[in-house]
């Protein structure tokens, strides 16, 4: 460094900056204090503290968001959780620590393809049962079919209780700003595919999950903030006896055409995945609801079967359906942990769906699983 | 979930302050540690153990970071306390001089990857080990990558006439606290 020591304010000749130059590429070092006196955040100290409000309400917001957009999908399969991903849109992401990148679509099928089916299975329950008619009690009475609420912010609430009339409910959201197709899908039928593509990127707080009205057993509502709609975009809405679907799609959206329905829970995904605990189920004759995993492990150790659980998180098991696929039991599952049902993944395999703590509802069926499962 | 909750606790420092660093305002911080975390929570079942969860979320953060800086999207929602709380990093700049402005200047025109590589080196104090990791990078390639970086930036400082003695005393660590 000698030379350097005098006074700089006169500039510093041509061969001053290439000593310089060379100085500070042989250690490196200089430029890493150069580059640590830039910092905002001072190197080695930490930034924001976690214990403060921000902090807490972005933990909170982050679990408890809906892993979909979609959540009452007819179709399990064209769900897709991971959506609203932040990197979904990125189409070459490298795994951090993979050494190499890996197109982020068949990372998500290969590392979360199960995991994602398992969301969609979820889904597709909550999506066919917990809307289903069946619970209903004939649906309306003097209550209206579809009650709405609007704040000042735009942001309505509208309460679903009557599946059958889809007029009423296409003009009510229309009256609501709300651009809307509502189509009456009899039991059994479903509208062919595609009928136009998907919103990838639903714009976030668009809608809420699909939540139960308080205090009542049948119907749903959900909130809708009308002014994050964006033209040439709709709402797609089918409601009937095999349950409701809302889907944001692109114009022009092609009409409903009815074709057959595969039958519920059956070949999702072609692992065949359907209740383990119905008839011909691997879990067949044992009841396994409400149980605690303690309870229920025996049998299913007995029947020499394969386990990962599927926690169930959120205040109700539902709308915040983030499933995690676990399959070391013991580790993060407790036996005191509560069983809502099991699936069967393939030959020899189940899902146990459980929670840690026991809600007041079956999260799968909506209610108990004889109001919705005839065995 | 206690698991994901743990981890938030321990790196939330850590992810925040690499936001801070990286963008020009805390409401685009805070939707980079918002996002990163969402990513995280996402694929609990990639999160690694221990320290290289924060490797791997640092991977994370400077692809959501990328991500946006190229698409340009923001979140929506606000967190309002989030913000503030952010904000508060941006108010320990040190004294901005015009050396320290020179400084700056020559280090945002680097190549972005350049940039990085300094930063992750002198603002988060990590090894060429830990860099491989979190860039997917091998460790010769962080090396050699490291050099020319130190290099560029080295020639940016001197064609800027910043000049050595001077910027010393604006180290960090080498002033009196």
């Amino acid at each position: 460094m000698n030379g350097m020591t005098k006074d700089m304010s006169d500039g510093m000749a041509d061969d001053t900056a290439q000593d310089l130059t060379r100085d500070m590429t042989r250690g490196g070092r200089d430029v890493e204090a150069l580059t640590r006196a830039l910092a905002r955040v001072e190197p080695g100290a930490p930034g924001a503290d976690p214990s403060g409000a921000g902090a807490r309400t972005l933990l909170a917001s982050i679990v408890t968001a809906p892993a979909t957009e979609d959540p009452l999908t007819a179709d399990p399969l064209t769900a897709d959780p991971l959506t609203a991903d932040p990197l979904a849109a990125d189409p070459v992401t490298a795994a951090p620590g993979a050494g190499r990148p890996v197109a982020w679509r068949s990372l998500r099928r290969r590392g979360l393809g199960r995991l994602a089916a398992g969301l969609a299975v979820a889904a597709a329950l909550a999506g066919g049962f917990v809307v289903g008619p069946s619970l209903l009690g004939g649906g309306g009475g003097a209550t209206p079919s579809y009650a709405v609420t609007k704040d000042d912010h735009g942001v309505v609430t509208i309460q679903v209780r009557d599946f059958s009339d889809a007029d009423g409910l296409r003009r009510r959201l229309e009256e609501l700003g709300v651009p809307a197709i509502v189509d009456h899908v009899p039991l059994g039928k479903r509208c062919e595919r595609p009928r136009t593509q998907y919103v990838q990127d639903v714009p976030r707080g668009l809608y809420s999950t699909p939540e139960n009205i308080p205090d009542e057993t049948g119907g749903w509502q959900m909130r809708i903030d009308t002014r994050l709609f964006r033209p040439g975009e709709t709402f797609v809405w089918t409601i009937g006896e095999g349950g409701t679907s809302t889907i944001l799609m692109k114009d022009p959206v092609g009409p409903c055409e009815f074709v057959p329905d595969r039958p519920p829970l059956k070949e999702v995904d072609g692992v065949g995945m359907r209740l383990a605990t119905t008839k011909g189920g691997s879990l067949a004759g044992h009841r396994v609801d409400e149980k605690t995993v303690g309870e229920v492990m025996p049998e299913i150790r007995k029947r020499g079967l394969k386990v990962t659980f599927m926690v169930m998180s959120g205040p109700d098991g539902l709308g915040e359906r983030y499933l995690q696929a676990r399959t070391s039991p013991l580790a993060t599952v407790g036996d005191d942990w509560v069983v809502w049902d099991a699936m069967d993944v393939r030959e020899g395999e189940v899902w146990l769906c459980v929670s840690k703590q026991r809600y007041d509802r079956n999260p799968l069926f909506g209610g108990p699983r004889d109001a919705v499962i005839k065995d | 979930m206690a698991r994901f909750e743990a981890v938030y606790k321990e790196t939330y420092g850590r992810i925040t302050a690499y936001a801070a660093r990286r963008c020009d305002s805390p409401q685009d911080a805070a939707d980079v540690v918002a996002d990163t975390f969402t990513v995280a929570w996402r694929r609990m079942d990639e999160l690694p153990e221990g320290e290289q969860a924060t490797l791997w979320l640092y991977g994370v953060a400077r692809r959501v970071l990328a991500n946006r800086r190229r698409t340009g999207r923001h979140r929506q929602e606000r967190n309002v306390e989030l913000d503030a709380e952010l904000a508060d990093l941006y108010g320990r700049r040190p004294d901005s001089g015009v050396e320290l402005d020179a400084i700056a200047r020559a280090f945002r025109d680097l190549p972005g990857d350049d940039r990085e590589l300094l930063a992750l080196v002198a603002w988060e104090g990590l090894d060429r080990a830990e860099i491989a990791t979190v860039l997917g990078l091998t460790r010769n390639a962080v090396r050699v990558r490291l050099h020319r970086a130190r290099k560029r930036f080295a020639r940016a400082l001197a064609e800027a006439d910043v000049p050595l003695t001077t910027t010393r005393r604006l180290v960090p660590a080498e002033r009196s606290r």
